[in-house]
């Protein structure tokens, strides 16, 4: 019984106490409480099928009260600095606003290269064909020129299906 | 007399314990497992589909002759014009914008015209993306999904 005070020199209990009760218990009310509110809490944001999209990182969605799932798709990325497509960065946001036209030339084409590969892959026979969707994921502070620009690039390019990514909101 | 002959003996006998040790197994298995399946940040999307092989959205669509209803976003308000109704203009008021009126006059424009569900939403150059997403929502709680946008 006393083995551990004095071989250690200290005493977790005093040896008293110990000899008196012979066992001690833990009190684990407390840490099941805390389990279970836990447990409630993970099970309601519990999700079957994952993150199918994946957000860049430099980015605020846009809150809404939107339903629909997202899809997989390509993913034009506007951030607060860079445009990207599929998480390459492609040219910088203010490169966009100061020249004069509405399309974007080198996101023009880098859509042009997917679309050819997409349409390529489609010949070899697999399930994807071209279907003209893609995926915009937007900065909450971008103005509205930039997107339209954006916009305007992906329907020259034959990407007329666009998914504006936002923030679910209950 | 006999109460107390029996709360004596539970005294000396101890306390009942629940054995909780298999709840507890099962907590420390699923807790980690939840918060590895855990989705904190929701995302859905918003359709918005531009009329095939056009740039811009908006008057291009003139394939059927639906009431079209066009709502300008300007740094000051809201416009909405649709056929044959004013609307009054929805000054913005500091920061924000004035969704709860816009929200009333589109509910006029579905009472009047129960079979439009089509708007057009141009924003000026500046308007912030947030703003717009804002506005797609009160449209479509509005009664009118089918939004394009015109530059």
């Amino acid at each position: 019984m006393n083995l551990s005070s004095e071989s250690t020199g200290w005493q977790l209990f005093p040896t008293r106490r110990r000899s008196r009760t012979g066992s001690f218990t833990l009190r684990l009310t407390s840490m099941i409480d805390m389990f279970t509110i836990l447990l409630v809490f993970l099970l309601k944001s519990y999700s079957a099928e994952g993150q199918i999209m994946t957000l860049a990182r430099d980015l605020r969605l846009p809150q809404s009260t939107a339903t629909l799932p997202p899809k997989t798709t390509s993913i034009v990325a506007i951030t607060r600095e860079w445009v990207l497509l599929d998480g390459r960065p492609i040219v910088r946001n203010s490169e966009v606003l100061k020249s004069g036209e509405l399309v974007i030339p080198s996101l023009l084409k880098e859509l042009q290269d997917l679309r050819a590969l997409t349409e390529g892959i489609g010949q070899l026979g697999a399930a994807s064909d071209f279907a003209g969707n893609i995926t915009i994921q937007g900065d909450r502070a971008t103005p509205f020129e930039l997107l339209k620009r954006v916009m305007v690039t992906c329907g020259r390019m034959g990407y007329n299906d666009m998914n504006l990514a936002v923030l679910r909101t209950e | 007399m006999n109460l107390k002959a029996a709360l004596g003996r539970s005294r000396t006998r101890g306390e009942a314990d629940v054995n909780i040790i298999g709840v507890l197994n099962l907590f420390l298995i699923l807790v980690p497992f939840l918060l590895l399946t855990a989705v904190f940040v929701k995302i859905a999307v918003l359709e918005l589909s531009l009329p095939a092989a056009g740039r811009k959205g908006g008057v291009a669509t003139a394939d059927k002759p639906a009431i079209l209803n066009i709502l300008a976003v300007e740094e000051d308000g809201f416009q909405l014009n649709s056929p044959y109704m004013s609307h009054a203009k929805l000054p913005r008021v500091g920061e924000s914008f004035d969704y709860k009126g816009l929200q009333d006059q589109l509910k006029a424009v579905k009472a009047k015209y129960p079979e439009s569900e089509d708007i057009v939403i141009s924003p000026a150059s500046s308007i912030l993306y947030e703003v717009i997403v804002k506005v797609m929502d009160t449209c479509r709680e509005a009664g009118f999904p089918n939004i394009s946008l015109a530059g």
